[in-house]
């Protein structure tokens, strides 16, 4: 009864107060601050090296074990990607439990595991620890690793890789590491196609064997858990764990470009550029200059400030516009990054060159550095509700031999930095001329207008290789094989089971020479007779016969065996349809790369011959379909090139053949019309006769 | 190798599985002003900040179908300022607190957010009670945000591979409910729509009858409500009736199928199969179903699609709660080399597993301890307790649904998941999408 009186006087000054005029005119003035207080943590050390922190939190009843490694990373070359695989290799099996057993475990008890190259994070509902911790604990320390599951690693990795192709923003992410790092360090390093086709079970093996050592470790433990009880746990189950000196790399310390460079990723399908401004910068938490860069960074661009305002709000060129520097364990980065509609491109790229400059030519006015400082120290006090953020404290102090106090002066030296300080520290840190810009966009649309930020404009792939986009060849997109374009070929005329229910052909055609009439047919019977008869009138001009295992050749000047590249095109054309059946008659594909035929582009797949002659197949990109041949031919005056273009292709039956096909042999051109085709009439063997 | 990601289409989905088992008990107290605005607070004095949530009861379902996406861009006029708060200012008043804000629109909400330090409760509040007063938007505003608009359309969309995934989900999986667009919308409609249109969508969605205010975190509950009325008693109550659709999805009878050519390299296969509204017996028995489905390594789908067959690398399945009846999805990205048909007979094949086959009492409790764990995690912020409790005020008429509603999970039995997936996860109910590369297109035909 009180407590309703109570809240009978609450609704009556709430009343009250109405009736006073309420001024909506200024901003409410804050409340007395509350008291920023960093959650305590506890910690040991394991006599094989193994450093815990604990940090008590019993909000709710969970508990979270975190490993971090704090190995320098490995340089991996020819083999990149084999550090994450063998780190996601943990949880395939271990000494006592299979993978499914592993899996079922962690799921009965709906908790959550996830292990990378230098991190395990588990975590369950308090009443499930021991149980997490068994599972884990055994994950770690007695894992097998298996080919059978590798290779499943492998092609999910393989799979990723290739989405992400078709991702500008990974792309951008992935290239800008190499602009920023350089391949010669583990920071720049992509893995690719054929790096993660390299790796092997011993090279997992190795990585888990020298790095996963609890004297590298790092271990947090948060959530529904005391000191007292955390230590016996971790005891059991990670005592075991055997030390091992890890060997010390070291690398070269990537520094900013000495002048601004430009580099391009063609994207013919993008209707935005994605633009990454960056370059390498030594800015480690043990930095003093540190927080001072955050706050630098903050105002420039690290969250809705003046890369936002610009670019977004008084332009209308993005949804969004940002920077970061980064600190890590090696080295950091400066990276502004946004997305752009494509006829802006250059223009944002000023606007954020600018602001860049502003930053280093101009002081701060006090009111804005006062926001960002206040907004820093709002969320410093927002990031305390998760306890994490207390055992990453605990272990970035650690790590990186921060003052003991590091994390509680943040604020104050936080409220210490003037408008002079960033000033300076933007001198030194923020550099519009020093950084590499990346666009990956569509080239055509906007890399004439950016020559005015740079000379140095380089065309890159999507692997971080530089090319020369006006010559000849452009690589071939990872993921695409031989098999897929040949596949792709028989698809686009007509697929597999339409084509092998061509047993004959015989197609007419013609040609005019110098104004006479030349006829052409061909007889083809699967899977070894061919005949081509060439004839003005009634005279025969040539005639080819290919049977089994020998060919002849009749013309004019008499009768000769055909041997060589001229045998080999005779039996392609007894196959019929050869192109998915070429190394089973013992061709030999490799697709080479992307050339333009006629303007398109055109995948180029070289085939070597049963009697090591080749020729090269041109398949359109965008159709599928082959659209010229070029092959060496042998003569007596010696080698003598024929190409043969595939200008037309018409549908009989679901299937497509070419009929209007121009052949250049040597300083001779023809243009070849074919006016019927008939299949499956059954041609009679001797029509082959030799 | 830092980028393994793939767009997942979840952005629009916004699924709340909160829930007490025992203990953990989300407590709070709620009144209504007279205006209709209805005000929850949940107290929870461990860290000094603050968590306000203004939720307006309305999404892109209730636009005109030449006005798709008017919803979406209203959110973003919102920033633009009241009669005390200049253009640009909002964002500065959240910063020079050290807070952050934010907000998203989806089929059936628009949800406004700060995260203050404690002692700037009162400025929170005063920011959002002047938008809902007192919006004021000029020309410039609406311009300069119909180009933002655009360009967040382009990047979260077009520019993405796989980026129109929900657009084709929904586009072809309803044929007259207004879910058949998606918030982003149409980018001709952003261009349309004209100031007093933006005036009118605030005076008769933009009310405190059609809205729910939640504030969480380091408060004292006689003192907040003191400050709420403040600041939102005198705001009129609305005097337009609220536009609702009532529109009735006729019942989907024969199997859809659909091939998009996109700018992909691996080919992906997603079915979507219509599903009762959140909040009904049968979604709770679909949400389980989900779970046995794709959660963790061990389930059906991931088991055999990802790990066994090795021809996806990536699965899923999530039920997408909506207001009226939602969609549940199911989907696989395939590896590389794999096609779209192995893929799609897989899926056949592990939903017709649980229509016919077993499910062990173990791999039962396994989804209900998946569940329970669930529910903790949901409720680890300020920020995610406030929209739950937005949520379930909003869409269950009872914010008290946040600590009852695992008791609708625990009560799924093993025969309702047989049953759920004999009902709904029959093809005649079904949109088959199929993703594929554009290379194939002038192979294959449509």
């Amino acid at each position: 009864m009180k407590r309703f009186i109570y809240s009978i006087i609450i609704v009556l000054i709430a009343n009250l107060s109405l009736l006073a005029q309420v001024d909506r005119t200024k901003a409410p003035k804050a409340g007395p601050a509350p008291e920023i207080k960093i959650g305590k943590f506890n910690s040991f050390t394991l006599p094989n090296g193994l450093k815990v922190f604990v940090v008590e939190n019993h909000r709710l009843p969970m508990v979270t074990y975190s490993i971090t490694l704090v190995n320098t990373p490995v340089l991996e070359k020819e083999n990149a990607g084999y550090s994450q695989i063998a780190g996601e290799m943990l949880g395939t099996g271990t000494k006592k439990r299979t993978k499914d057993q592993i899996n079922e475990e962690i799921d009965f008890i709906g908790g959550s595991f996830q292990a990378s190259a230098s991190n395990v994070y588990a975590s369950s509902l308090k009443k499930h620890t021991a149980k997490l911790l068994d599972l884990v604990s055994d994950i770690v320390i007695n894992p097998v690793f298996k080919q059978e599951e590798l290779e499943k690693i492998k092609t999910q990795t393989l799979s990723s890789i290739a989405a992400n192709k078709n991702d500008p923003e990974a792309i951008a992410s992935d290239v800008i590491g190499v602009l920023n790092f350089g391949i010669d360090h583990p920071y720049g390093e992509i893995p690719t196609e054929a790096s993660v086709k390299k790796i092997s079970l011993e090279k997992c093996n190795e990585y888990y064997q020298t790095f996963f050592r609890p004297n590298v470790a790092y271990m947090s433990i948060v959530g529904d858990i005391t000191l007292a009880e955390a230590k016996p746990l971790i005891e059991k189950y990670f005592g075991k764990w055997e030390r091992k000196t890890v060997p010390a790399l070291s690398y070269e310390k990537p520094t900013a470009p000495v002048s601004r460079k430009v580099a391009i990723v063609n994207r013919d399908e993008s209707v935005q550029s994605v633009i990454n401004i960056g370059y390498a910068v030594d800015v480690t938490l043990s930095n003093p200059d540190y927080i001072k860069t955050r706050v630098a960074n903050t105002i420039l661009g690290g969250g809705t400030y003046r890369l936002f305002d610009n670019l977004r709000e008084k332009h209308g060129y993005t949804y969004g516009a940002y920077s970061s520097i980064r600190s890590m364990p090696l080295v950091g980065s400066f990276t502004a990054s946004t997305n752009v509609r494509n006829e802006v491109t250059d223009s944002s790229i000023y606007e954020i060159l600018s602001e860049m400059d502003r930053m280093r030519n101009e002081l701060v006015p006090d009111d804005e550095l006062m926001r960002v400082k206040n907004y820093m120290t709002g969320n410093f006090a927002l990031s305390l509700e998760n306890p994490q953020t207390i055992a990453s404290f605990a272990i970035n102090t650690e790590r990186y031999k921060l003052s003991k106090d590091f994390y509680k002066n943040y604020l104050k030296n936080l409220s210490l930095v003037s408008s002079a300080d960033v000033q300076a520290v933007s001198k030194k840190y923020i550099l519009p001329q020093n950084c590499n810009i990346l666009v990956v966009g569509k080239a055509d649309e906007v890399a004439k207008k950016l020559a005015r930020f740079s000379p140095d404009i380089k065309y890159y792939t999507e692997e971080g290789v530089v090319y020369d986009p006006s010559a000849k060849g452009k690589p071939v997109p990872e993921g695409i094989t031989v098999k897929i374009v040949l596949d792709n070929y028989i698809k686009a005329i007509g697929g597999t089971e339409k084509i092998a229910q061509i047993k004959d052909m015989k197609q007419k055609g013609s040609l005019s020479v110098q104004g006479m009439n030349i006829a052409v047919e061909m007889t083809q019977k699967f899977p070894d007779k061919a005949l081509t008869v060439i004839q003005m009138g009634t005279n025969h001009i040539n005639k080819s016969v290919f049977n089994s295992n020998k060919a002849t050749s009749s013309g004019m000047q008499g009768s000769r065996d055909v041997s060589g590249i001229e045998f080999d095109m005779l039996k392609l054309l007894a196959l019929i349809f050869p192109e998915n059946k070429l190394e089973q008659y013992g061709f030999k594909a490799t697709l080479s790369g992307i050339e333009q035929v006629d303007g398109k582009d055109a995948y180029s797949v070289v085939v070597s011959t049963p009697s090591n002659g080749t020729y090269t197949d041109y398949f359109d990109v965008a159709s599928g379909l082959k659209i010229k041949t070029i092959a060496l031919l042998e003569s007596p005056a010696g080698k003598v090139k024929q190409e043969t273009i595939y200008i037309e292709y018409f549908e009989k039956d679901g299937i497509k053949y070419p009929n209007k096909i121009k052949q250049i042999t040597g300083p001779q051109s023809f243009d070849i019309t074919i006016d019927s085709i008939e299949v499956n009439t059954n041609p009679l063997d001797e029509l082959f006769k030799l | 190798m830092q980028n393994l990601r793939l767009i997942l289409f979840m952005v629009v989905c916004f699924i709340f599985i909160n829930a007490t088992p025992q203990g953990g008990k989300i407590n709070f107290t709620e009144f209504k002003l007279e205006n209709g605005l209805h005000v929850i607070l949940h107290q929870d004095n461990s860290t000094p900040i603050v968590s306000i949530n203004v939720m307006y009861h309305v999404g892109s379902k209730n636009e005109q179908p030449d006005r798709t996406g008017f919803a979406h861009f209203f959110e973003h006029l919102m920033f633009e300022g009241s009669a005390n708060i200049k253009r640009g200012e909002f964002d500065k008043y959240t910063q020079n607190a050290g807070g952050n804000n934010n907000a998203f629109t989806s089929f059936d909400k628009t949800s406004y957010f700060e995260q203050l330090p404690s002692n700037q409760l009162e400025l929170g509040l005063w920011l959002e009670s002047e938008r809902m007063l007192h919006l004021r938007i000029d020309s410039l505003g609406v311009e300069t945000q119909r180009k933002v608009v655009k360009e967040e359309r382009k990047q979260s969309y077009e520019n993405q591979p796989y980026g129109s995934i929900n657009q084709e989900l929904f586009s072809n999986s309803y044929s007259v409910h207004p879910y058949r667009w998606v918030p982003i919308g149409e980018s001709q409609y952003i261009d349309q729509a004209t100031l007093s249109e933006f005036m009118e969508f605030h005076s008769q969605f933009y009310v405190p009858n059609n809205a729910v205010l939640v504030i969480a975190g380091d408060i004292q509950p006689n003192q907040t409500k003191l400050l709420v009325e403040k600041y939102f008693a005198n705001i009129p109550k609305g005097k337009n009736e609220i536009y609702r659709p009532k529109v009735v999805e006729p019942k989907q009878t024969i199997e859809k199928r659909k091939k998009v050519y996109d700018n992909i390299q691996l080919p992906a296969v997603i079915f979507s199969y219509h599903m009762p509204a959140q909040g009904t017996a049968d979604y709770y028995g679909l949400s389980l179903l989900q779970s046995l489905l794709s959660s963790g390594k061990s389930s059906r789908f991931y088991k055999a699609l990802v790990d066994q067959q090795q021809i996806a690398m990536q699965t899923g399945v999530f039920p997408v709660a909506l207001e009226d009846p939602g969609l549940f999805v199911a989907y696989a990205f395939a590896n590389l080399g794999k096609n779209a048909e192995e893929l799609e007979i897989a899926m056949n094949d592990e939903i017709e597993k649980v229509k016919t086959g077993e499910i062990s009492d173990m791999e039962f409790q396994k989804l209900q301890n998946q569940f329970e764990a669930e529910f903790y995690t949901k409720n680890a912020t300020m920020e995610g307790i406030a929209l739950s409790l937005a949520d379930y005020h909003t869409f269950f008429g009872n914010a008290g649904v946040i600590n009852s509603e695992i008791e609708k999970y625990m009560a799924v039995k093993k025969t309702d998941l047989t049953r759920v997936a004999n009902l709904y996860l029959v093809p005649e109910n079904r949109l088959v999408l199929y993703y594929l590369p554009k290379n194939l297109q002038t192979l294959g035909g449509n």
